[in-house]
C-alpha cells in the first residue's frame, strides 16, 4: 500500500476505524492524514501507530515539561546531546536518568491514547494514507494496536456521555461558578475544598478554553474533560449553552464553520476577530527562532490558545 | 526502551499463582499495559479502580502518613492487589495484580508486589 484515501463514513470515528484497520492489516509505514477538527497525523511503522499529531491533544513533550517531571534545563541539554549524537529523545531521556524507560514507555502509550481520543472527540472527514520517513523525537517502539487505542477511544466517549448535561467540547471556554469562600478552599491539588479540582480551579479564567487547560497543566485532554464533567456536575464552574460558541471557535461541525466565512449577513466584511482562524506556523512568531523548548510547547498545527 | 515495561510486568506474572498483571493510568482508568490470562472484565476494573483510588486520596486528604500505597479486594477465587505509584506527571499509576487465592497469602502477596513495583516505571 503505498497511498491510499478513505472517504466520510457514517460511524463514530468516521473512517478512521477502517483506516486504522486497513493500514494494520498492510503493515502500513508512514503518515495518515486526518483530515476534520481538529485532525492531525498518525504514524505509523509496520501497521502499528507510534506517534499521533493532533492540536487539541498535549504530546507527550508538553506532558513531561508542563507536569514538572522533566525540568527544562535537562530537557534542553538531552535534546541537544540527542540531535549531536543523532540520536533518539526517548534513549537520551532514559540514559540520563531523567525518567525511567517504564514510566516513559507509560506516557507515550497514554498520550497516543489521548490523542486518538481527541481525533474521535471531533470530526473526521477524510483520511489519507501516504508512505514517507517520518521522524518524531517521542515515538513509541514498537507501535501500540490500533484496534486498542480505537476501543479506548470509544469508551472514554462513553464515559463522557453518561455525565448528566450537554455534551462537553474541547473548544468549549469554561467559567468559574460564582461561590462563596469556606474554609479548606486554599488547600493544594487533590484535596480538600475542591475533591482534588483546586489545580485546574486556578487556571480557570473564562477564556481558556477545555483544550487550553490541558495543555497549560501538561494533562491529557480527556483527563481534563473527565475534571471539568465532574465539576459541572458539582456546580464548580459553568459552560456555555449549546450553541453559545464565540465566532471563530474550532467546533467540529463544517455548517458552523461556513457561517463564519465570507461576508456577515449585512454583506459586511467580516471583523478580523470574527474569521476563522488561519493556518499559524509553528516555527517563529516573529522571525526570531525559539529555544527548542519554547518551540516544543507550542502546538504543533492550528488552534492555538 | 521497547518492551522494558512489558518485561517488569512479565517478572512480577512469573511469581506463583499470579494471573493477571497490569499497569493502570489512574486520571483515566486506561490499562496501559497487561500480561497474563486474558480477562475481558479488565478495562471495567481498571476504571473502577481508578475511581477508588481518587475517591480515597480525596477522603483521606494530605495527613502526613495518609497517602494511598494500595488497594486490597478478596474475592471466593482470587486476590487483587492494586499498588499506587506515585511517579508523575498525571496522578500516577496503579500496578494491577489479580493472584490465585488458593496460592497466595494476602501478606506474602503484598511484600511481593512491593518489592517489585519500583522496576516497573524504572
Amino acid at each position: 500500500m503505498s497511498a491510499r484515501s478513505w472517504g466520510p463514513a457514517d460511524e463514530p470515528l468516521g473512517p478512521l476505524d477502517q483506516a486504522l484497520r486497513d493500514c494494520a492489516a498492510a503493515r502500513f509505514s508512514g503518515a495518515l492524514h486526518v483530515i476534520g477538527a481538529p485532525g492531525g497525523m498518525i504514524c505509523l511503522a509496520q501497521g502499528a501507530v507510534t506517534a499521533i499529531e493532533t492540536p487539541w491533544s498535549p504530546s507527550p513533550e508538553v506532558i513531561l515539561l508542563r507536569s514538572g517531571r522533566v525540568p527544562p534545563a535537562d530537557w534542553e541539554a538531552a535534546f541537544t546531546a540527542a540531535t549531536g549524537a543523532r540520536g533518539r529523545m526517548t534513549d537520551e531521556l532514559v540514559t540520563r536518568g531523567l525518567v525511567g524507560a517504564g514510566e516513559l514507555e507509560a506516557v507515550l502509550r497514554t498520550a497516543l491514547a489521548d490523542a486518538m481520543f481527541a481525533l474521535a472527540a471531533g470530526f473526521v472527514d477524510t483520511c489519507r494514507a501516504e508512505e514517507a520517513a517520518l521522524d518524531f523525537e517521542m515515538r513509541l517502539e514498537p507501535g501500540a494496536e490500533a484496534d486498542w487505542l480505537v476501543a479506548e477511544a470509544l469508551r472514554r466517549m462513553r464515559v463522557l456521555a453518561d455525565f448528566p448535561g450537554p455534551p462537553l467540547h474541547a473548544r468549549a471556554r469554561v467559567t468559574a461558578a460564582p461561590r462563596p469562600a469556606r474554609p479548606g478552599d486554599a488547600g493544594h491539588d487533590g484535596h480538600a475544598g475542591h475533591d482534588g479540582h483546586a489545580g485546574v480551579l486556578a487556571l480557570i479564567d473564562g477564556r481558556r478554553t477545555i483544550r487550553d487547560l490541558a495543555f497549560a497543566r501538561g494533562r491529557g485532554l480527556y483527563v481534563t474533560m473527565l475534571e471539568v464533567a465532574r465539576m459541572r456536575a458539582t456546580g464548580l464552574i459553568a459552560l456555555p449553552a449549546p450553541g453559545g460558541q464565540r465566532p471563530g471557535d474550532e467546533d467540529g461541525s463544517p455548517r458552523r464553520k461556513a457561517a463564519t466565512a465570507g461576508p456577515t449577513a449585512a454583506g459586511l466584511p467580516r471583523r478580523h476577530k470574527d474569521r476563522p482562524a488561519q493556518p499559524k506556523r509553528t516555527g517563529d512568531a516573529d522571525g526570531r527562532p525559539f529555544p527548542a523548548v519554547l518551540r516544543l510547547l507550542r502546538p504543533r498545527a492550528d488552534g492555538g490558545p | 526502551m521497547g518492551t522494558s515495561l512489558q518485561e517488569a510486568l512479565h517478572q512480577i506474572l512469573a511469581a506463583e499463582g499470579v494471573r493477571t498483571v497490569a499497569l493502570i493510568d489512574i486520571a483515566s482508568g486506561m490499562v496501559v499495559r497487561s500480561v497474563g490470562e486474558p480477562n475481558p472484565g479488565l478495562a471495567t476494573a481498571a476504571a473502577t479502580l481508578a475511581d477508588e483510588a481518587r475517591a480515597a486520596r480525596n477522603l483521606l486528604g494530605p495527613r502526613p502518613g495518609g497517602e494511598l500505597e494500595e488497594i486490597a479486594a478478596v474475592t471466593g477465587s482470587g486476590l487483587q492487589l492494586s499498588k499506587v505509584l506515585l511517579d508523575k506527571p498525571g496522578e500516577g499509576f496503579l500496578l494491577f495484580v489479580d493472584w490465585d487465592r488458593a496460592r497466595a497469602n494476602i501478606a506474602l502477596a503484598s511484600l511481593r508486589v512491593g518489592q517489585l513495583a519500583s522496576a516497573v516505571l524504572a
